[in-house]
C-alpha cells in the first residue's frame, strides 16, 4: 500500500466499521419499539435506556464508518453507478441516524407517547435507508 | 439515562436538525478537504509514478489518436461526447494534466477501472492530449 494507492487498507476498514452502527441503530429501533408496545410493563423504562444508549452508540459509530467511507473514495460523496446509489442512501441515513441521536437525548424520558410515535417512524425510516445503503455497498464489495 | 437535556418537544425537533447538518456539513468538509488533498498529491508523485507525465505533444496527431483511444475505451461510460453518461462530464475539468493522466492509470475505487495494462506512456499522453481539447 502506498499513499497514492488507498483503496486496500480503506476497503477492510469501511468494511469492518460500518457494521458497528448499522447494527446498533437497528437494535435501538427494535429496543425502542419494544419499549413502546410495552410501556405500561415493569421493563418499559430499562427498554428505553437501553434503546437510548444503543442509539448513541449508533451514532458515534456512524461518524468513523462515513470517515473510512470518504477515504475510501477519496473525497467523492456521489460518484456514479452503483457507488452513487450507495451514497443516495448513506447521506441520508448518515443524517437521520446523527439527528435522531439528538432528538432522543433532548427528549429524554419526558417525551410523550405521540413524541415517541414520531421518533419510532422517523427511526424505522433510518433503518429501511440504512438496509438501501447495506445493500449497494454490497454490490460494490462483489465487482471484481 | 433519563433527560439529558431540558428541551422542549420543539427545540429537541431543532437541535435534532441542527445535529444532522452538522454531521453532513462536517462530511462535506471533510470531503472536499480529501479531495483537495489529493489533487494537490497528484501534483507531486514519487516515481514510478512520474512516467504519467503531462504531454508535451498537443499536435493534431496526437490529439486523433487520443481520440480514437477515447471512442473505443472511454465513450461507453463517458458518452460519444464526452458529456457523460454512466460516467460524468469531461469537458472543463479543472485538474492538472497530470492529475488526469493517473486518473487514466490507476482508475477511481468503485468507479473507473484502472488503464495501466491497456496503455502505456505514449497512449496516456495522447487520451490526455484529447480530453484537453474538451473545453
Amino acid at each position: 500500500m502506498t499513499t497514492t494507492d488507498p483503496e486496500p487498507f480503506w476497503t477492510h476498514a469501511h468494511g469492518a466499521l460500518v457494521h458497528f452502527p448499522i447494527a446498533l441503530v437497528c437494535a435501538a429501533g427494535v429496543l425502542e419499539a419494544a419499549g413502546f408496545a410495552l410501556r405500561s410493563r415493569d421493563c418499559m423504562r430499562s427498554l428505553r435506556e437501553a434503546a437510548h444508549w444503543t442509539m448513541l452508540l449508533g451514532a458515534a459509530g456512524s461518524v468513523p464508518a462515513v470517515a473510512s467511507g470518504l477515504f475510501l473514495t477519496r473525497g467523492r460523496m456521489w460518484g456514479h453507478g452503483a457507488l452513487r446509489l450507495h451514497h443516495l442512501f448513506v447521506w441520508p441515513s448518515f443524517g437521520l441516524v446523527v439527528g435522531l441521536a439528538v432528538w432522543r437525548t433532548a427528549l429524554g424520558a419526558r417525551a410523550s407517547d405521540g413524541n415517541r410515535a414520531g421518533y419510532l417512524a422517523v427511526l424505522a425510516v433510518a433503518i429501511v435507508l440504512i438496509t438501501f445503503a447495506g445493500y449497494w455497498g454490497g454490490v460494490l464489495l462483489s465487482r471484481p | 439515562m433519563t433527560a439529558v437535556l431540558p428541551l422542549t418537544p420543539r427545540a429537541a425537533l431543532i437541535a435534532a436538525m441542527v445535529g444532522a447538518a452538522a454531521a453532513l456539513g462536517s462530511a462535506y468538509a471533510g470531503a472536499r478537504g480529501l479531495q483537495l488533498a489529493d489533487a494537490r498529491r497528484s501534483h507531486a508523485l514519487p516515481s514510478p509514478d512520474r512516467w504519467a507525465d503531462p504531454p508535451d505533444d498537443l499536435s493534431a496527431a496526437a490529439q486523433a489518436g487520443g481520440r480514437k483511444l477515447y471512442l473505443r475505451y472511454c465513450a461507453h461510460c463517458h458518452g460519444a461526447d464526452a458529456t457523460g453518461d454512466e460516467g460524468p462530464d469531461l469537458h472543463d475539468e479543472e485538474v492538472s494534466d497530470r492529475y488526469i493522466a493517473r486518473t487514466i492509470l490507476k482508475g477511481i475505487p468503485h468507479q473507473m477501472p484502472s488503464f495501466a495494462k491497456k496503455f502505456g506512456a505514449a497512449e496516456t499522453r495522447e487520451l490526455t492530449a484529447y480530453l484537453r481539447t474538451l473545453d
